[in-house]
């Protein structure tokens, strides 16, 4: 009886050894036997970490300034045909009453009716577009940029239709013939294929701002991350009354406006 | 005691362990700040000739998706180097010849659609 007691103890220790052996690996890298390098696993982002945001005070924009517009539209090499019909675009300024068509309209002072705002994709957290396209071609990111596949489009323009901001443009004609000076750092689009803005996801890789946000003679617009309570963006949030575009859609834009 | 005991030979078989990580972890860059670090390196070819003549596809095809869906840009070739997974990459070197993908494509009468967006060496000055 005794035996059986001390044999079962030694054999559940030694499990207990393996285990901790187990854990520690895991736990703590350097503990590990085998050193386990999958670059993989190494730079996978961790999904949800980082959401990306903008805030754009419109009280400093300038009126007719259209200073981000071009520099965003010739970094990414958007086509200008010139046309409002085939029109591509991933920034614009619109109209108080174009922009923020569901906010107070009624008795509006001039000053805030009569400017007009800058409007690009809210990158939403809740965002339709994703869920509506057929071949995933627009998905969420890890770092909550709603980006494009143009590998994957099919051109349903489905995603146009669930996007309540108009944010998605179509290439109804081949692009190329209407870029006057390309990027050669950044692809086109082809024909057929539907764009947007991709909050300057290329060059956030390379530990750049976004070109509008640097573009901007006024720094209109502060870019952050909206997951991280000491960022810059949130204490802007935290000290300003802010709005967002058809909040009451439930689409959570991580686009901010000060009025 | 017995606890004791077993905890001592626990350390003891770990302890070169240890060691060896520690000294391996400092020569390790920091995965978050990898892509910072890394710039895009065009001197040299990431595989050999034949391989890349057989697997060049594939390789792209790869790089392709990993990188624009998963967000890992940094392709560790086998000698170490690390690369940004990006045609540029590529282009870096082989744009020297302006009909490095066109020659064979066109023998092989292959029609890759990479040229459609992607902005290839004849389209540049």
């Amino acid at each position: 009886m005794m035996n059986e007691e001390r044999r079962a103890f030694i054999k559940k220790s030694g499990l207990g050894v393996l285990a901790c052996m187990g854990a520690a690996s895991g736990l703590i890298p350097k503990f590990s036997l085998e050193k386990t390098v999958l670059p993989a696993w190494d730079e996978k982002q961790v999904p949800g970490k980082i959401r990306w945001g903008m805030l754009i005070d419109t009280r400093k924009c300038i009126e007719g300034c259209k200073e981000c517009v071009a520099q965003c539209h010739h970094v990414h090499n958007v086509p200008d045909f010139n046309n409002r019909k085939d029109e591509v675009k991933w920034i614009w300024k619109s109209s108080y009453n174009k922009v923020f068509p569901t906010a107070s309209q009624q008795f509006q002072s001039e000053k805030i009716a009569g400017r007009s705002y800058l409007a690009l994709c809210n990158h939403c957290a809740d965002s339709p577009c994703t869920r509506v396209c057929p071949t995933e071609a627009t998905f969420k990111r890890w770092d909550g940029i709603v980006a494009m596949d143009y590998h994957r489009c099919i051109g349903c323009r489905f995603c146009m239709a669930a996007c309540p901001y108009g944010s998605r443009s179509f290439n109804w004609q081949d692009p190329r013939t209407a870029i006057k000076d390309p990027s050669l750092a950044y692809p086109t689009r082809e024909q057929g294929v539907v764009e947007k803005c991709n909050f300057c996801s290329d060059r956030l890789v390379k530990g750049l701002l976004p070109a509008c946000v640097e573009a901007c003679p006024q720094q209109v617009m502060t870019f952050g991350d909206l997951n991280d309570p000491k960022s810059e963006i949130r204490g802007l949030l935290e000290n300003n009354e802010t709005m967002q575009r058809k909040p009451e859609l439930g689409t959570k834009p991580s686009v901010f406006y000060i009025i | 005691m017995i606890f004791f005991g077993l905890t001592l030979v626990l350390f003891a078989s770990l302890y070169a362990f240890m060691q060896d990580g520690m000294a391996e972890k400092t020569t390790q860059p920091q995965a978050q700040n990898l892509h910072r670090q890394v710039s895009v390196d065009s001197t040299k070819c990431i595989a050999s000739k034949e391989f890349m003549r057989a697997n060049h596809m594939r390789v792209l095809n790869e790089w392709r998706n990993s990188s624009v869906r998963e967000g890992n840009r940094i392709f560790v070739a086998p000698n170490g180097s690390k690369l940004e997974k990006s045609l540029n990459t590529c282009l870096g070197c082989h744009k020297n010849n302006k009909l490095f993908c066109f020659n064979c494509h066109m023998y092989a009468n292959v029609k890759p659609k990479c040229w459609n967006c992607h902005i290839s060496a004849m389209e540049t000055p």
